[in-house]
């Protein structure tokens, strides 16, 4: 074998290490995130994921347990409805003038159809641009990453991450924790992602309490 | 011919993905002994990978309107997320150091992994980006592809493989990089 040189910071190379399972688990992970916020570098992914796929015949085959597929139904049996949420204003018609500001703001936010995807992406940006907060939510993981670009939310004072599905309540998600936060959820293209200005640890009620700061849409990333 | 298990795993994955339930439970006994042998391999634990699994299998539920037909077939996009489900349980196991696995008569697998270069009956049946990786592998030197193969089967990181062959983990990382490289150059090409 000729003697390559090893670049460093080969995108290319860590998608292969990170789809080989090479790296340790910090570096696992940061990878892991990282093809879940980067399209170049998912991409790059797949493209490892279709390179070595041929290996997989190596695996051969195991019997399935016999209560194999029962498990598995157990776990996925269709969920007892949830109980039924306030209509999304319902809760907010004694609110202040800032909430009725995010009441009209939310209310124009176009919503696209629901379509197969490979992941969601949305781009909140105040009206000032001074706050850019990325979103890329991976489907697998069910985790939503966020890249924040701005100010702090100030003393005593968190941003706060909801989703809203048509006329539903706004849902919370959990605060925002510094430039880069990774949130558990499980989201839809057409979803909104909204971003409020809470008390410190998030609204305690469970429903928009401060200012809208910025809200997008989810699309296909 | 090989490809027909694999239009059906997508064809029933895509009906899956409008939440289908008899066609997951068609798609598992179809995709579910390939994903369960990924599970045993690189777990070494065959209570753990039945539960992993079951896991998979969740995710997959879940998630299939994820899956994108036209970017792969089904059963490697299942292979992957097989793999990153174990590879995330192997890699939680740390810092207690895996036990190496080894085949049922106790020999270290990475020894015994069939020869890359690609038999006439995989030449032939094979197409497109398979007929070139497998043919790219067979560029590798044996001992190198063995290692590549080792690796991705068993989900070894850079420690393990180094520990293993009682190479310092610079060496280690710097044969594997080398082999990554050239393998991407072949399939470049």
């Amino acid at each position: 074998m000729t003697d390559h040189p090893i670049p460093e910071n080969n995108d290319d190379l860590l998608a292969a290490e990170y789809v080989m399972g090479l790296l340790e688990r910090p570096d696992w992970q940061a990878a892991h995130q990282r093809a879940a916020v980067d399209g170049a570098f998912a991409a790059r992914v797949r493209a490892w994921e279709a390179h070595l796929s041929p290996m997989n015949d190596n695996y051969g085959t195991e019997p399935l347990p016999a209560d194999g597929w029962a498990k598995v139904a157990a776990r996925i049996a269709p969920t007892a409805p949830k109980p039924s949420r306030r209509r999304w204003w319902a809760g907010l018609a004694t609110g202040t003038a800032t909430v009725a500001a995010l009441v009209v703001a939310l209310a124009f936010v176009p919503v696209n159809r629901p379509a197969p995807l490979t992941g969601l992406q949305a781009e909140l940006t105040t009206p000032d641009a001074a706050l850019v907060v990325r979103a890329r939510f991976d489907p697998t993981a069910g985790q939503v990453v966020l890249a924040l670009n701005g100010p702090d939310a100030g003393a005593g004072l968190d941003y706060e991450l909801w989703v809203i599905d048509g006329d539903t309540a706004p849902r919370a998600l959990g605060v925002l924790k510094g430039p880069m936060s990774t949130i558990t959820a499980d989201l839809r293209a057409g979803q909104t992602l909204a971003i409020t200005l809470e008390p410190a640890g998030g609204s305690p009620t469970g429903a928009p309490t401060g200012p809208l700061v910025a809200a997008a849409d989810l699309t296909a990333s | 011919m090989t490809q027909a298990p694999n239009d059906t795993a997508t064809a029933l994955l895509q009906i899956v993905a409008k939440g289908d339930r008899s066609a997951f439970a068609q798609l598992y006994n179809l995709a579910g002994p390939k994903l369960l042998a990924i599970c045993v391999r690189m777990l070494s634990d065959r209570v753990e990978a039945e539960d992993a699994l079951q896991d998979v299998m969740v995710k997959v539920w879940h998630n299939a309107t994820s899956f994108d037909p036209d970017r792969g077939n089904a059963m490697s996009w299942l292979c992957a997320v097989t793999r990153n489900h174990c590879l995330d349980r192997l890699r939680a196991r740390r810092p207690a150091r895996m036990t190496v696995a080894r085949d049922k008569d106790g020999a270290d697998p990475l020894d015994s992994i069939a020869d890359t270069r690609p038999s006439a009956e995989a030449q032939v049946m094979a197409r497109g980006d398979m007929a070139r990786v497998i043919a790219c592998m067979g560029e590798l030197p044996p001992d190198r592809a063995r290692m590549v193969q080792g690796a991705y089967l068993q989900g070894l990181s850079y420690q393990d493989l180094a520990e293993r062959a009682d190479v310092p983990l610079n060496t280690m990382r710097t044969w594997l990089r080398r082999a990554l490289i050239t393998l991407r150059e072949c399939l470049d090409r």
